[in-house]
């Protein structure tokens, strides 16, 4: 369970200084564009990664549909902009809404079932958006994905002839959906995820409203996740329907579990670590995909609790993060 | 004395139901397991079975350690349990249940003469061994609980609460089964509530209060059936 | 609707039916007896296409179907077995092992549908059909080998019930899965059916896998689509019921043979979705009223 009093303990403030310092000093020590590209991307799919970790791993609920709020953010932001004409910067926030739109109809049958059909049912539904998002051609560009998405802009600076504009702006959306993350994770709001998690019918039998807070959880968890949908495609200037793919949810699984599941900071340093990983197995073609199925496997083997978990654990030798039912 | 439980302790993760209990039984002897429900007279059957692992202590059937031994192979030594009366396979016939009474390795060739055996026993079940368990009445279940055990050949047959929630009618038409089967010279361990029925089979017994032996009767000792009752319900009401 | 449309709509949902109650019907018994979900078990069904036409075609080793068929399915049953060893017995003492399961077998199918794209290449596989030929029923013409898809598949699931119904092996899975612990008492040894579980499911996935191979092109994903119906029909028939599954199946495959005329190819899997939602919420137990 996360403590709230752990919410700034001396350790994480400091973590936090050394976080933001590299942050703002690695563009300079960045000169190879290919290396920024990937921070870019990495800090994108740490968004991810990391809000997932609230359902997957706080709450734990088997909520397989995330993927889809990441590419419903993408598609509306890209559609709008596309078909539409509508400015990046709005996109950006219709992605994010609509993301929580659809966690909201996703959440409503499935916070009512149990375990295994939670899981069914959001696996479906995200395997259903992809199937619709193929099929609806002239409207989404199909198989072959959206193209001529406009990059971001302000005035006459194009983000895109300045790729350290983009990666100060989705470092800053990282900075804000942890610290986000954080303080849903460490409110009572959090506590009382893990409680339902953890101890169920205790917790409900001493009057926390189990549909409810799942269903927050959902929303909480989107909101960020379709931002980063809608930031994706302005950056990479296509939707295609990969946003939905096995193969990238393989990618953010293997974030949260192989950083930490219910630890927030493990998913986001794993979600860097392992973009850049996988960016740099790129050429290896289907081999990193079977690489990273593989480290989620010896993972869950070795060190179910994730390697943050491990190491918070290592420290602190107190009982306080990852625990969940997959740490 | 073909089984000896040593000083076992034992339990569910970190709920530790047994605290170092040793009890032993000889030879055809019948020996009863009573006490308050929840103080670990069924977990230490589990024990005995090898459902759970004892966290310390060591149990011994016929002069051999089967403390860490898997159930099956448990059950193959003769050591059978009975399950309680409401844990059958519900979607099964009566036959088909007691046919897996006797799906350990050595139980297997002997399944019709056990099968013959049981009928004898409890003629009901001969006429209801089509019929799925879960529509069996209560006292049913038990003679198929009870049956199950005897199909798996046992040379010391462990009963979990075979009179459990049954009409006195029916429960004494069990108490008479298992006075039979005692009377095989079958070796017995039982459990149950009901004091009459262990003092009718058993020769000794065991009083099991907070995961250990608070007192147990000696072998050719009186029974006193008085002090036995009042001591129960004495500690039962506390 | 014509005679003609109608038998195409019950042969295609027939044939579909008979492929969803191949997979559902392993999915069922993993669920039955472990109470755990095989989401490899798509992957199962690819395996099974790739091996057979490896073992049968001339690009392969060109052995022919007679002997890859049966060798394909052997290769599967021991993949089956593979498959739980690594990706389900390590976790399943662990609390929440369900769940834990779930990503494992998520990752082990991405595992393999990336080795497969490795190993195969991108380029499309089919295998040979293993009858040629059509004929006419009803004035509609009818793929010979749909026919015996249609006509093999009960075969097949009377053989599975037969098997659960009348061998001490079947009657030892039926025990596991009604009661763990009596199973036990009764001297089953737990630890060997799992394994024997997931290679009779590995096969019926393998089985299905080869029907498909037939019909379409072979491709890394193509377990996905037949994997995510046999969710909705295990949901639909009651998880772990066998029976409800079976019937479950073809029901689903009419289902969608149906929507597939009304709706589209593209919308019929909205329609099953949502059927989907509603059987979770008016019936979380399924048709036939089995255990959650």
């Amino acid at each position: 369970m996360s403590g709230r009093g752990l919410g700034w303990s001396p350790r994480q403030i400091a973590l936090w200084v050394v976080g933001i310092a590299i942050f703002l000093l690695l563009p300079r020590v960045i000169t190879d564009p290919y290396l920024l590209h990937v921070a870019i991307l990495g800090m994108l799919f740490s968004i991810v990664a990391s809000n997932w970790d609230l359902t997957l791993g706080y709450a734990g609920v088997f909520n397989f549909a995330h993927i889809a709020f990441f590419g419903i953010g993408a598609y509306t932001s890209g559609i709008l902009a596309v078909r539409f004409g509508v400015s990046p910067w709005i996109g950006i926030i219709a992605g994010a809404i609509a993301a929580v739109i659809v966690a909201a109809i996703v959440s409503v049958p499935a916070i009512r079932l149990r375990g295994i059909y939670v899981a069914l049912l959001t696996f479906a539904f995200a395997q259903l958006a992809l199937a619709l998002i193929v099929s609806q051609t002239s409207f989404t560009g199909g198989i072959s994905g959206l193209v001529g998405v406009p990059g971001l802009s302000i005035g006459d600076y194009q983000f895109r002839e300045h790729p350290v504009a983009y990666f100060y702006l989705i470092g800053a959306v990282l900075l804000a959906s942890t610290l986000f993350l954080r303080r849903v994770v460490t409110s009572d709001f959090g506590l009382s995820l893990v409680a339902l998690r953890d101890f169920e019918e205790y917790a409900v039998s001493r009057g926390v409203p189990l549909a409810r807070q799942r269903f927050l959880a959902f929303l909480f968890s989107s909101v960020f996740t379709g931002a980063a949908g809608a930031l994706y495609v302005h950056y990479l200037l296509v939707a295609s329907p990969e946003v939905f793919g096995f193969s990238l949810g393989t990618l953010f699984l293997s974030m949260i579990l192989v950083g930490g599941a219910a630890t927030i900071y493990g998913p986001v340093v794993a979600g860097i670590v392992l973009t850049y990983i996988s960016e740099m197995m790129a050429p290896l073609g289907p081999i990193r995909f079977m690489v990273l199925a593989l480290l989620i496997i010896v993972t869950m083997w070795f060190v179910p609790q994730g390697v943050w978990g491990l190491v918070a654990r290592g420290f602190s030798r107190r009982k306080t993060e990852g625990d969940g039912v997959i740490g | 004395m073909p089984l000896n439980v040593d000083r076992v302790s034992a339990g569910y993760g970190k709920v530790v139901v047994l605290h170092d209990i040793s009890i032993a039984v000889g030879q055809g002897e019948h020996v009863g397991l009573f006490g308050p429900n929840g103080h670990g007279k069924t977990t230490l059957l589990r024990a005995i079975s090898g459902l759970i692992r004892p966290s310390s202590g060591s149990i011994t059937f016929d002069g051999a350690a089967i403390t860490t031994l898997a159930p099956r192979q448990i059950v193959d030594r003769g050591l059978v349990q009975s399950p309680q009366g409401n844990t059958l396979f519900p979607r099964m016939t009566v036959l088909e249940n007691l046919t897996l009474g006797a799906y350990a390795g050595r139980a297997w060739g002997k399944r019709r003469e056990s099968l013959a055996r049981v009928f004898a026993l409890f003629p009901k079940l001969a006429q209801r061994q089509g019929q799925l368990a879960r529509t069996l009445s209560g006292g049913e279940r038990q003679m198929v609980s009870v049956g199950m055990a005897l199909m798996g050949a046992p040379s010391l047959l462990m009963l979990d609460e075979p009179t459990l929630g049954l009409a006195p009618k029916i429960k004494d038409e069990l108490a008479e089964a298992i006075s039979a089967i005692a009377a095989t010279g079958v070796t017995m361990l039982v459990v149950d509530q009901d004091i009459e029925l262990l003092l009718g089979v058993c020769q000794r017994l065991y009083y099991i209060e907070n995961g250990r032996v608070s007192l147990e009767t000696r072998e050719g000792e009186r029974i006193d059936r008085q002090q036995i009752l009042e001591m129960y319900f004495g500690t039962a009401q506390r | 609707m014509s005679v003609d449309t109608l038998v195409a709509i019950l042969v295609s949902g027939f044939v579909a039916g008979s492929l969803y109650a191949l997979m559902a019907s392993g999915l069922s018994l993993v669920w039955g007896t472990l109470r755990m979900f095989n989401f490899a078990h798509g992957t199962l069904l690819m395996l099974g296409a790739y091996a057979a036409w490896y073992f049968s075609d001339s690009k392969g080793l060109d052995l022919g179907l007679s002997v890859g068929i049966p060798a394909a399915l052997i290769l599967l049953a021991l993949g089956g077995i593979l498959l739980y060893a690594l990706l389900v017995r390590p976790f399943i003492a662990r609390p929440g092992a369900d769940l834990v399961v779930i990503i494992t077998t998520l990752a082990g199918a991405s595992f393999l549908q990336n080795a497969a794209q490795e190993g195969f290449g991108p380029r499309y596989k089919q295998l040979d059909r293993v009858v040629k030929g059509q004929v006419e029923v009803l004035n509609t013409a009818i793929g010979l080998q749909e026919l015996l898809i249609i006509i093999l598949t009960p075969i097949v699931l009377l053989l599975l019930a037969l098997f659960l119904k009348r061998t001490k092996l079947g009657l030892a899975i039926r025990a596991v899965e009604q009661n763990h612990d009596s199973a036990l008492l009764a001297g089953v040894n737990v630890g060997r059916i799992y394994p024997l579980i997931f290679a009779v499911s590995a096969v019926l996935a393998a089985l299905a896998g080869i029907m498909l191979g037939g019909l379409f092109f072979i491709t890394p994903v193509m377990g996905s689509d037949p994997l995510l119906r046999a969710f909705i029909v295990v949901v639909f028939g009651g998880l772990g019921s066998l029976p409800g599954t079976i019937v479950g199946a073809y029901v689903i495959g009419i289902i969608e043979a149906i929507a597939v005329f009304v709706v589209g190819l593209y919308w019929a899997p909205v329609v099953l979705f949502i059927v989907l939602i509603l059987v979770m919420i008016l019936r979380p137990t399924g048709l036939m009223g089995g255990k959650v």
